[in-house]
């Protein structure tokens, strides 16, 4: 595939950011914040790398976040409520949240819905059904009680590469996080997909021109539910690492993730025209935001200004975006105009 | 002073001592030395020397900006800008609790010294404080206490403020008829404690009140309306609400209004901020606990200043300090005693 300038021009401004903040932020460029970096942000690059699926298509996830605090709730009752064992409850959480996925791809597929206001509305439905099935509310006891499940906890694992290595002895290196391996995975994998598979040609093509797509053959509604099952179990995934992460789940957990997700493959250059992007630029999105609000809270930046910041980001690379779709349309229709 | 410094400067006398004669001086200057770093009780000098222009970063991490908040924060201030050694910075979580944890581990890693902190939830925030503590970091919470124990919690008096509004809200109430509570989501403790302390202040003082319904809310006045509005549609005959913060019990009085039961029903909030104190001079919010939220930030910021400047590490607690807040059952008739500097 080709790599697209909007992924390049990520890259330098990441680049760019990161030697900034560790020049100017203190305590920045040291391995503890790298792993709090690592560990703070991998699930929410899972997160964008399912997001990506969707957009990719033309269309939108805003369910992400509900989705990700049902599966979350999920394997909470069931550890804990049910006494399920985490190798039983890691598997049915996954299932449930790739099942909320497809059934966004359903409702937009079968319902003709826009996918803007089906997972609007799976959004509210997913929220809801959290609290109707929070084992906080319906065992109040449960509330104050971590998880200790240990294939659950266990995913709050970090491994001393460093030292493994013997690399330690010449620079400190931080402790890698499971949940970072965990998303180069799902990483190299859908990448992968996209990449070298049909599906993947299947998803550019109908994200281009759905209506070509379906004129060449390509079965357009399998491939719009599959994605949105992607990006749900991406979600689920998500959900998993960051229980682990919190020894506990919330009612509210998740709330607004979407909207990193959405924000990190924009800016990662997977285009809102849809047809256009890769998985590697929504991880490196991820992680500028990420690093954007540590950076400025180590500089002692007010609380507010992450916000704008992240704000100002985000349009310039939807503008960046737009330019770009602009460009093509004037190309295409130079070529045309050629060609009669 | 480091102990890497430490160290090498124990190799340089070494060496010193290696090259050099051995003078009784030079043994002196080393034992000094060695000294610096193990004696804790008398804080030899070039110890604490190294310590006194050292500046001590604080932080306060909220869970997002709101009027308590931002009280307790001007507190804090207050107390912390005397101190002239202090970096004092806040935070916001921006409502999100991964956001909260991360916030976290960047102060740990920025090497603050004390975080004020107002979890988000009480057990999803207990790892980022155990981490704190390996670091030797102090941990004040305001109010709402963590599962995992740290330096010191510092309270609205939540049980027994509760308690004592369940008495005085009976009393208006003539000792009878039923009651909702418009509760916070679960997962904090401070809901426990404040809907605890309700129940039991029922039992003991006004045993023939029944609680109808404890229905979430939210925190929020305009999901408060919405749930009160169901709560009155199945229990026409409701007397009473408690909201367990006063945006919850103001939501109750706009319905109240609304309905045209203000004066009927009896509404209580908690905490006290200036908009309840309003309603209640205007004759509308029946009461709230009041607590002097500067003060509660000032307190915290005081046991911050004495630990760090004793430098007492998070290590060093055997377990965890509690302070509970003074208060005022703020009604009608009392409401006047509260300062306008006091209000918030």
């Amino acid at each position: 595939m080709r790599v697209q300038s909007a992924f390049i021009a990520v890259v330098l401004f990441f680049l760019a950011v990161l030697a900034f903040f560790c020049v100017f932020a203190p305590n920045f460029a040291t391995a503890s914040n790298f792993e709090d970096l690592m560990a703070g942000f991998s699930f929410i690059a899972i997160l964008a790398i399912g997001e990506s699926f969707p957009i990719l298509l033309r269309g939108i996830d805003l369910s992400v976040g509900a989705t990700l605090a049902l599966a979350g709730m999920v394997a909470f009752d069931l550890t804990l409520m049910f006494d399920v064992p985490g190798y039983v409850a890691i598997p049915i959480t996954l299932a449930v949240a790739t099942l909320c996925g497809a059934v966004n791809g359903a409702l937009i597929v079968k319902l003709r819905l826009q996918p803007f206001i089906a997972t609007l509305s799976t959004l509210a439905a997913y929220r809801g059904l959290v609290y109707a099935i929070s084992g906080r509310q319906l065992v109040p006891e449960l509330s104050t009680t971590p998880l200790s499940d240990p294939w659950i906890m266990g995913l709050d694992t970090y491994f001393d590469i460093g030292s493994a290595t013997g690399l330690s002895s010449l620079i400190e290196l931080p402790w890698v996080p499971l949940s970072f391996f965990i998303m180069i995975a799902t990483l190299v994998v859908f990448g992968v997909m996209l990449g070298r598979t049909r599906f993947g040609r299947d998803i550019y093509t109908v994200g281009g021109n759905a209506e070509a797509a379906r004129l060449a053959g390509i079965n357009v509604g399998r491939t719009i539910i599959i994605a949105y099952a992607i990006c749900g179990f991406c979600a689920g995934l998500g959900a998993l690492l960051m229980i682990a992460r919190l020894s506990t789940t919330t009612e509210s957990l998740g709330m607004g993730m979407e909207m990193s997700a959405i924000a990190a493959a924009v800016i990662g250059g997977v285009s809102l025209s849809g047809g256009i992007g890769g998985l590697a630029g929504p991880v490196i999105g991820t992680f500028l935001l990420g690093m954007v609000l540590i950076g400025l809270t180590l500089l002692g930046i007010s609380q507010f200004v992450q916000q704008i910041l992240t704000g100002v980001i985000l349009l310039i690379a939807v503008g960046h975006d737009r330019f770009l779709a602009v460009r093509r349309q004037k190309r295409l229709a130079a070529n045309l105009a050629e060609e009669a | 002073m480091t102990q890497k410094d430490e160290s090498k400067l124990l190799a340089d006398r070494r060496t010193i001592l290696k090259s050099m004669a051995l003078g009784s001086a030079a043994l002196t200057g080393a034992a000094t030395g060695l000294m610096a770093g193990i004696d804790p009780v008398t804080g030899v000098v070039g110890f604490s020397a190294a310590r006194a222009d050292e500046r001590v970063k604080m932080a306060f991490l909220q869970i997002q900006p709101h009027t308590v908040s931002a009280g307790w924060s001007k507190g804090i201030e207050e107390v912390l800008s005397t101190q002239q050694n202090v970096d004092y910075t806040q935070l916001d979580g921006q409502n999100k609790v991964e956001v909260q944890v991360s916030l976290m581990d960047t102060l740990i890693n920025n090497d603050t010294k004390v975080i004020f902190l107002q979890p988000s939830d009480s057990v999803a925030l207990a790892p980022s404080i155990k981490k704190a503590k390996r670091k030797g970091i102090i941990v004040i919470t305001l109010n709402i206490d963590a599962t995992e124990a740290h330096a010191a919690h510092v309270e609205m008096n939540h049980y027994y403020g509760a308690m004592e509004i369940a008495k005085v809200m009976g009393d208006k109430l003539g000792g009878k008829g039923d009651v909702a509570i418009l509760n916070a989501p679960p997962g904090i403790i401070i809901r426990d404690q404040r809907t605890n302390g309700f129940v039991d202040g029922l039992k003991k003082y006004h045993p023939e009140i029944r609680v109808v319904a404890d229905q979430v809310a939210d925190w929020s006045r305009k999901k408060a309306q919405d749930v009160l509005s169901t709560i009155l549609a199945a229990n026409p005959n409701l007397a009473g609400v408690y909201g367990v913060n006063d945006s919850m019990a103001l939501g109750a009085v706009d319905v109240a209004k609304e309905k045209g039961l203000l004066g009927k029903m009896v509404i209580f909030g908690n905490d006290g901020e200036k908009d309840a104190l309003a309603s209640i001079e205007a004759g509308e919010l029946t009461g709230t606990q009041y607590t002097d939220v500067f003060q509660q930030g000032r307190f915290a910021a005081a046991a911050a200043t004495v630990l760090t400047s004793g430098l007492v590490t998070a290590k060093a607690f055997e377990q965890q300090g509690k302070l509970l807040m003074p208060f005022v059952i703020a009604t009608k008739d009392t409401v006047g005693q509260i300062q306008p500097s006091q209000r918030w």
